[in-house]
């Protein structure tokens, strides 16, 4: 099964995926042009800042199987398509009721205007996992533009594979190193981040006892 | 993440917090509901690896390490971190210099005598700059000298000159270390065009050969246009001595038609001063139902009048919003700099009006009265008409003033400075050798929403004195530390022992409102007195500089400037260099064996004023003065 898959501790926050995404799915499919339409086209995927700051989660539909979103659709707009195992909402079928929102275990389905063609209405908006790019051999377009390997796609069972092999070498190192798996990103990610972590410590008064 | 949390955690003093309540209960956006909406911020910003100074870009590199490593052009994080670095020192003292020569080309055209509402006030002070910059200062009258010292100053913005009027204040050492390193400033405007021109594609690619350069542009800024700035205004609005006055939002009276001054400029808030006294619309005023005119300070330009003239201070940059939200500011005067363009959509729920007067600094949604100095009376009188007007438009029930104001002392200029010791560094001198002081450390520096308001400069300042260093305040810390009670003579108590004696001796407190931004040049010339008078370079005194909230790119100048002409300096709020660890390790080690001073980032001023305490007792080793084993120095039992 192929996906998109999350490194979060890789996403800095950036958002060139929610604007890659919205040009993806716009009429015209190019960010200049994208701008000027008329309803502005959406992300689908969302970057969420963390608790601290210098912290951020790319999120988006995870296509569940079995979907709670599609077993609540009344008008069975919420559909799998198997072969690619993605689900997909068809806006003619969408009557904006939410149910699938208020079910969706990652609160990734929002609600906006969309044209297709006729008078513009709101419905329900999700990931379709860039259906069209990757049947024809191209990355999602979230994926193709991140460049700190945050959102990669691949075989799950492979990408996590990776992860593992890549946390059992850190482990061995460390062991035999004596150091802190800690020590693992970048020194000046770490820098970033732990500048982040106490700024917001402070603010909220943890190192002065008050709240 | 702002916006979602409590309000203590936005700002640590009350008046802020009430307003901040009532901006959320009327749904008026603030800067930290803006903060919120921005979070997550970029990475590869926050990083400085992102570049988009050519069109075969926009580019960035990947921190991680993995993804793209170069720009088109080929350059590595390396370069891009020092590109943006560069241009953001240039930019900041571009801010400065700039607003010296507002400053500079009004003291001009007062000398050829084409002003309005402007005189030369410290004529000593003018006399004394005039034999510094080596003009004949005998039998000639004050406008003759300052029509020639202006000249002299202009050459200084240009391109005709190897080095700086002010350079001779520096130690002997000092000059020569910049000369050996090629960094000595040539011409204020100059090192800012060279950084501009260096920072295209295809020029320095080589990061230490740009951050040196970025070095010398700060030096343009901090002995170059602010100094001048500094200097010039002392001597057109008068060179500040000791006042007590007020801060925070209580300084507005709700009986009072209210004016805030609000920007970086004295030139028209001076004049703003004079017109607030004129019989006829003070007249005009009281027609209108109001008791008088209340002038209150904002920013640099408040700290201008409260150093000069006692006027009272509403607050610093996150009080900008805040100061509207009270309803009974009828009109605030902007200037430059640090205005945020907000302020005019929070007083658009109000009934204020927000007045622009610089032609390079515009607002949508202001009233534009061009300020212009051939008629700066008149000018002042149709602003100060205008606040009136507006004045007769407020609503009484949607006055909510913050009860309460904090007495706070300003007014320590270099020369009140030495006053108060008798004319001499001497006394100061030998309370640091005899280790009643330990050291002094500048804290300035502007608010940034990402920290709790004031948190920073006032814990910082807290245990600097505490620990019998004296703290000198600029800008918003300034404001903070005076609404934090620390900036009367009472605050002596709150020094530690030798501090305080010395503190009550003076009559003076622990930390001393040396005035504006610009005015950080007091800090430098009291440095270089200093080390002059003790025959040394200013990096071998006990010294250092903090900045815990800094926010702007004046900020980075100011940084640059200080580590340059010798200081230890601590930021509280990471610069946009973490991208680069070789960036990281020039400024944060490597620096220290070329100008004798280092940067360090620290978000906790608890830790911070560590770093500060431990700095100043090795400089103090250094001297052959007693001091503390740097490893003996803790955590105090905060």
């Amino acid at each position: 099964m192929k996906t998109v898959f999350v490194n979060p501790e890789r996403c800095i926050g950036c958002r060139q995926c929610e604007f890659a995404c919205a040009v993806e799915h716009a009429l015209s499919r190019d960010a200049a042009a994208a701008v000027f339409e008329s309803p502005p086209p959406r992300s689908r995927i969302h970057v969420m800042p963390g608790r601290a700051y210098n912290t951020s989660f790319p999120n988006r539909c995870r296509h569940c199987n079995p979907a709670p979103c599609q077993q609540v659709c009344p008008t069975a707009a919420i559909t799998r398509d198997t072969e690619h195992d993605l689900v997909l909402s068809d806006a003619h079928r969408c009557i904006a009721c939410a149910m699938c929102a208020m079910v969706c275990p990652f609160d990734a389905i929002t609600f906006h205007e969309k044209a297709n063609g006729m008078p513009a209405r709101v419905v329900a908006l999700k990931c379709d996992g860039c259906i069209e790019r990757t049947t024809a051999g191209r990355l999602p377009a979230c994926v193709e533009a991140c460049k700190t390997g945050g959102l990669v796609y691949g075989e799950l069972n492979e990408l996590i594979a990776e992860g593992r092999a890549q946390e059992a070498s850190v482990v061995l190192t460390s062991a035999a190193a004596g150091e802190s798996l800690s020590a693992r990103p970048p020194e000046n990610v770490t820098g970033w981040r732990t500048w982040g972590a106490t700024a917001t410590e402070l603010n909220e008064g943890v190192h002065h006892g008050r709240h | 993440m702002a916006g979602t949390e409590k309000v203590s955690q936005l700002s640590s003093c009350n008046d802020a917090r009430a307003m901040i309540v009532r901006a959320r209960e009327e749904g008026i956006e603030t800067v930290w509901d803006r903060l919120a909406a921005q979070e997550p911020q970029c990475g590869y910003c926050a990083l400085g690896v992102s570049c988009r100074n050519c069109s075969m870009g926009p580019c960035r590199v990947d921190p991680f390490g993995e993804g793209p490593q170069k720009g088109v052009c080929g350059a590595d994080a390396d370069i891009i971190v020092a590109r943006n670095l560069g241009r953001t020192i240039a930019a900041g003292a571009a801010a400065h210099s700039d607003h010296g020569r507002d400053i500079l080309e009004v003291f001009g055209e007062l000398a050829e005598g084409t002003t309005s509402g402007y005189e030369l006030r410290d004529t000593t002070k003018l006399k004394a700059l005039a034999e510094e910059w080596g003009i004949e200062v005998d039998g000639r009258d004050s406008q003759e000298i300052a029509l020639e010292l202006a000249d002299a100053m202009m050459e200084d913005y240009g391109s005709r000159k190897s080095r700086l009027g002010f350079s001779d204040r520096l130690p002997e050492q000092r000059q020569e270390l910049w000369e050996k390193l090629g960094i000595t400033p040539r011409g204020i405007d100059r090192e800012n065009v060279e950084m501009l021109h260096r920072t295209h594609m295809g020029v320095d690619n080589d990061y230490v050969n740009t951050l040196l350069h970025g070095l010398r542009t700060s030096l343009s800024d901090g002995w170059g246009g602010s100094m001048v700035a500094t200097e010039l205004s002392d001597v057109m609005f008068g060179t500040p001595k000791p006042n007590i006055s007020k801060v925070n939002l209580g300084a507005l009276r709700a009986e009072c038609v209210n004016i805030a001054l609000h920007g970086h400029n004295p030139l028209l808030s001076d004049v703003i001063m004079q017109a607030a006294e004129d019989p006829e619309l003070v007249a005009l005023a009281k027609e209108k139902g109001a008791e008088g005119i209340n002038l209150v300070g904002l920013c640099c330009t408040g700290n201008e009048l409260q150093m000069r003239k006692g006027i009272p201070m509403a607050g610093n940059h996150l009080m900008q919003e805040l100061v509207i939200l009270t309803g009974a500011l009828d009109a605030m005067v902007v200037d430059y700099q640090c205005i945020m363009p907000a302020v005019t959509d929070v007083a658009k729920c109000f009934h204020t009006e927000v007045i622009s007067t610089a032609d390079k600094a515009k607002f949508t949604g202001a009233t534009h009265i061009s300020f212009d100095p051939h008629r700066g009376y008149e000018i002042a009188r149709q602003i100060v008409r205008t606040g009136i007007e507006a004045y007769a438009n407020r609503n009484p029930d949607r006055v909510r003033i913050p009860e309460g104001t904090v007495e706070m002392m300003a007014g320590f200029s270099v020369e009140a400075i030495l006053g108060a010791l008798g004319g001499t560094p001497e006394p100061l001198v030998e309370a640091i050798k005899a280790g009643k002081i330990r050291g002094a450390v500048g804290v300035v520096g502007c608010n940034n929403p990402k920290v709790q308001q004031d948190l920073g400069h006032v814990t910082l300042t807290k245990r600097l004195i505490e620990n019998d260093i004296l703290v000198l305040v600029t800008g918003c810390s300034a404001v903070a530390n005076g609404k934090a009670g620390l900036m009367m003579p009472a605050a002596a108590d709150m020094a530690g022992p030798g501090l305080k004696e010395v503190c009550e001796a003076l009559g003076i407190p622990p930390v001393l409102h040396m005035g504006s931004c610009v005015d950080n040049t007091r800090i430098l010339t009291l440095a270089a007195a200093l080390a002059r008078y003790l025959g040394t370079d200013i990096d071998k005194l006990p010294l250092a500089g903090a900045a815990p909230e800094w926010y702007s790119e004046k900020a980075v100048s100011i940084g640059a400037y200080v580590v340059a002409s010798g200081i230890y300096t601590v930021l509280g709020v990471q610069p946009a260099i973490f991208g680069s660890p070789n960036v990281v390790n020039l400024l944060a080690a490597g620096l220290d064996d070329v100008v004798g001073a280092k940067f360090a980032v620290e978000a906790d001023p608890e830790k911070a004023a560590l770093l500060i305490r431990r700095h100043i007792e090795a400089k103090r080793e250094g001297l052959g003065l007693p001091f503390v084993e740097t490893g003996e120095i803790e955590t105090a039992a905060a």
